[in-house]
């Protein structure tokens, strides 16, 4: 029952889309994450304001589906005249770019929660004796919190990422042509959709795959309560 | 050499409150160049904030701070938390002014030896060599030099506690603040601390030491300060506070704290 | 500027018109398209329980190839696109109704309801959400309850119904409440299929009226009105559930 040539087929016609999927996935999460250490820094600013924008920022993009936010950069800011007299329009004009765009506001949103965690969750003491030695704020920040707060952020940001490879399949709704959208393709013109699906399935779990390993990889060489080398020397040698 | 003329720290009047709690009352302490001073208490005597509005981690809502002659300034609105005038001066004498914490308060995510060398040249702007020369000798000094490429999490309560008094050294201080240095170790890990700290005692450094370990206590400082509930009750010299304690309050927190001293 | 001034004025009225009860008004039809979604993603929801119940079932069962076959069902699921997963289940359940309608003499593409494939597609996904979550809320109960109850010589399903079952719901309940706002955005994506959920109006609208941005952002406003009131509830349920647990953080 299993029709080798068509799997064969179908994941070279899927591979086709994996660029623009590691393409998009990559430029909204790294154009995510600067924006999402601003509004993080905003939430920890200690300074109304700015928090409450953060705030309001963080629940409309995370209670709202993605899909609006695509179709409102896509089809939505059309209707304003102004904006498509402006400088910006060869860019919003461009299902790519309003893709970015949607994408990475979307996951600066999420982003910003992950990192604050990440932010207050380094010990106060540390930051204290970073200040009683002198450090400026933004010394203490570059060399003692931002440093930790990395390592405790990756786990969270692992899954960010991977919900962000999954994310890049609505691009398909406004034609984009990534893994998802030739799948859709795909099925239109054989009418497989169950080997399609698991072609574009496989794919899909390969990326999320080799992200997971990214990040374990990164967190591994971060962790600095691993064991010392010197004393597993001592305890190889006890049990010999 | 330092000069006993010279006054290193000069508390007048330090008042601070949290909320609708005062915790002190308008302290005056001065600490000259090369004294050592205990300071002792009971919890919510305010030995720790005093000590902590040295060096502005506590930032006092009444009276001054001179640090070498030179006062702090401080902005004082009436409905907003005081705070200091220039954070460029802060953190300059902040470098002078070096302090050892009761939870030691290592960077978790450098090694000892960076942790050492940070504030050195990142601060103090000093060449990065010399610095980790410097260090390694600290290390040395007190006794964890094997530790130097192992992080904090590896060391045991009283290693770390050496590190972090290696990592105020590397400073060249003029002051030392030691805030509880001991509390926070098992019994079994104290005694090494405490010899590192009647080494550097023994050296001619200001010192002000916040402290439970009375018996140290009596054999490192020069003068002893007893503070109860937000005032200076007595001060003195060693002998005098131990020996011959004036105020019925000292006598009960000494009887408390330590009997057989107080004989 | 004057010009401006008056469109933005007229705008805001315009906007007033357009999504409003009268003739002109698109306000009827957004709020039942709102409660088409609400619809889709309550059946969705359920069904994904009783996915869920199952597969957690099997991932904390004896039998590995159990354990197995549910860490495929999870691993699928949670790591593959919603959007792939409905058109798996709306083209999927129409190749079959298609072929079997040609059987019977029609010809041409006949579509599966998308009510019903949508809200399976997402009954199969978020399924695979709640798994996880009931194996979480199982794991964290704390063992010296289970070991007592056994020591009394419960029999392992009373054990279960009156011991694990209560305490396991209440730990639960977070993990579900963020699961059911996932559901309603992942709602969303059924309108690639054609129902007329919230996001489908909006594009009618849309198309009809050459203006999207407001149909987007009234349908935005719309979908942060129903998270709000759920997340309202879900919390509401999560005090009501705790009440006489001291937590530890409490």
């Amino acid at each position: 029952m299993i029709d080798l040539p068509f799997f064969v087929d179908s994941l070279t016609t899927l591979a086709r889309g994996i660029p623009l999927t590691l393409q998009l996935t990559a430029m909204s999460v790294l154009l995510g994450a600067v924006a999402a250490l601003g509004l993080a820094l905003m939430r920890v600013s200690g300074f109304a304001p700015l928090d409450l924008a953060a705030r309001f920022y963080i629940v409309a993009f995370r209670g709202t589906p993605l899909l609006v936010q695509i179709y409102l950069i896509y089809f939505g800011l059309g209707q304003f005249p102004e904006l498509r007299q402006s400088f910006l329009w060869p860019f919003l004009r461009e299902a790519y770019w309003c893709a970015v765009l949607a994408l990475a506001l979307n996951t600066a949103a999420y982003g910003a929660e992950i990192i604050r965690g990440g932010l207050i969750g380094v010990p106060a003491g540390q930051i204290e004796a970073a200040r009683a030695f002198g450090m400026s704020r933004f010394l203490a920040f570059r060399r003692i919190i931002l440093p930790q707060a990395i390592r405790l952020m990756l786990p969270a940001y692992g899954n960010e990422a991977i919900l962000m490879v999954k994310a890049t399949a609505l691009a398909s709704t406004i034609t984009l042509m990534e893994v998802t959208g030739i799948a859709a393709k795909l099925i239109s013109q054989t009418y497989r959709p169950i080997e399609v699906f698991a072609c574009a399935g496989v794919i899909y779990l390969a990326i999320n795959f080799i992200v997971a390993r990214a990040f374990l990889a990164l967190q591994r060489a971060t962790a600095w309560d691993r064991k010392p080398p010197a004393l597993r020397n001592v305890e190889s040698t006890r049990h010999a | 050499m330092p000069d006993p003329a010279n006054i290193a720290v000069d508390l007048k009047g330090i008042r601070k409150s949290y909320g609708q709690f005062e915790v002190l009352h308008g302290v005056s302490l001065s600490a000259r160049d090369g004294e050592v001073i205990s300071i002792l208490g009971s919890s919510g005597s305010g030995k720790s904030t005093l000590l902590r509005c040295i060096n502005m981690l506590e930032v006092p809502d009444g009276g001054t701070v001179t640090i070498h002659g030179e006062t702090i300034g401080i902005v004082r609105n009436p409905g907003q938390p005081p705070r200091p005038v220039s954070m460029a001066q802060v953190n300059r004498l902040r470098a002078r002014v070096a302090m050892v914490f009761q939870s030691f308060n290592l960077w978790s995510h450098l090694t000892i030896l960076e942790n050492v060398i940070e504030a050195p040249v990142h601060v103090q702007k000093r060449d990065r060599r010399e610095c980790v020369a410097e260090a390694e000798a600290l290390l040395e000094r007190v006794g964890i030099a094997d530790k130097r490429d192992h992080y904090p999490t590896h060391l045991s309560g009283g290693q770390q506690q050496r590190a972090a008094i290696a990592r105020a050294l590397a400073m060249r201080p003029t002051v030392m603040l030691f805030d509880e240095p001991t509390s926070a170790l098992d019994p079994e890990l104290v005694g090494e601390v405490l010899k590192v700290i009647q080494d550097l005692a023994s050296e001619g450094r200001t010192m002000l030491i916040v402290t439970h370990e009375m018996a140290f206590a009596r054999d490192v400082s020069s003068r002893v300060v007893f503070l109860h509930q937000g005032v200076i009750e007595e001060s003195g010299p060693p002998s005098e506070i131990f020996g011959n304690p004036q105020s019925e309050r000292l006598r009960q927190f000494l009887s408390r704290e330590y009997r057989g001293l107080a004989e | 500027m004057s010009h401006m001034r008056r469109n933005a004025e007229g705008g805001a009225l315009d906007y007033f018109r357009l999504m409003g009860f009268g003739p002109d008004g698109w306000g009827r039809d957004m709020l039942a398209a709102t409660g088409m979604t609400v619809a889709v993603s309550v059946v969705g929801f359920a069904i994904g329980i009783v996915l869920g119940c199952l597969g957690a079932a099997a991932k904390l069962s004896r039998f590995r190839a159990l354990r197995a076959a549910a860490e495929c069902y999870t691993t699928v699921f949670r790591g593959v696109p919603d959007l792939l997963v409905i058109y798996l289940f709306y083209f999927g359940s129409s190749s079959v109704i298609t072929a079997v309608a040609a059987m019977f003499g029609a010809s041409g593409f006949v579509g599966a309801p998308t009510f019903l494939t949508g809200a399976l597609a997402i009954g199969v996904v978020s399924g695979a959400y709640q798994a996880e979550v009931f194996v979480g809320a199982v794991q964290g109960l704390a063992r010296g309850e289970v070991e007592a109850a056994r020591a009394c010589g419960m029999p392992p399903l009373l054990l279960f119904r009156r011991i694990v079952l209560p305490q396991a719901i209440r730990f639960a309940i977070p993990g579900l409440g963020n699961v059911w706002q996932l559901v309603l955005k992942e709602s969303a994506l059924i309108s690639v299929i054609g129902l007329i959920e919230l996001m489908r109006q909006a594009q009618i609208g849309a198309g009809s009226t050459r203006q999207p941005f407001s149909f987007f952002i009234t349908a935005a406003a719309l979908y942060l009105l129903v998270t709000f009131v759920s997340g309202i509830g879900f919390r509401a349920l999560e005090e009501r559930s705790m009440r006489g647990i001291r937590r530890a953080s409490g």
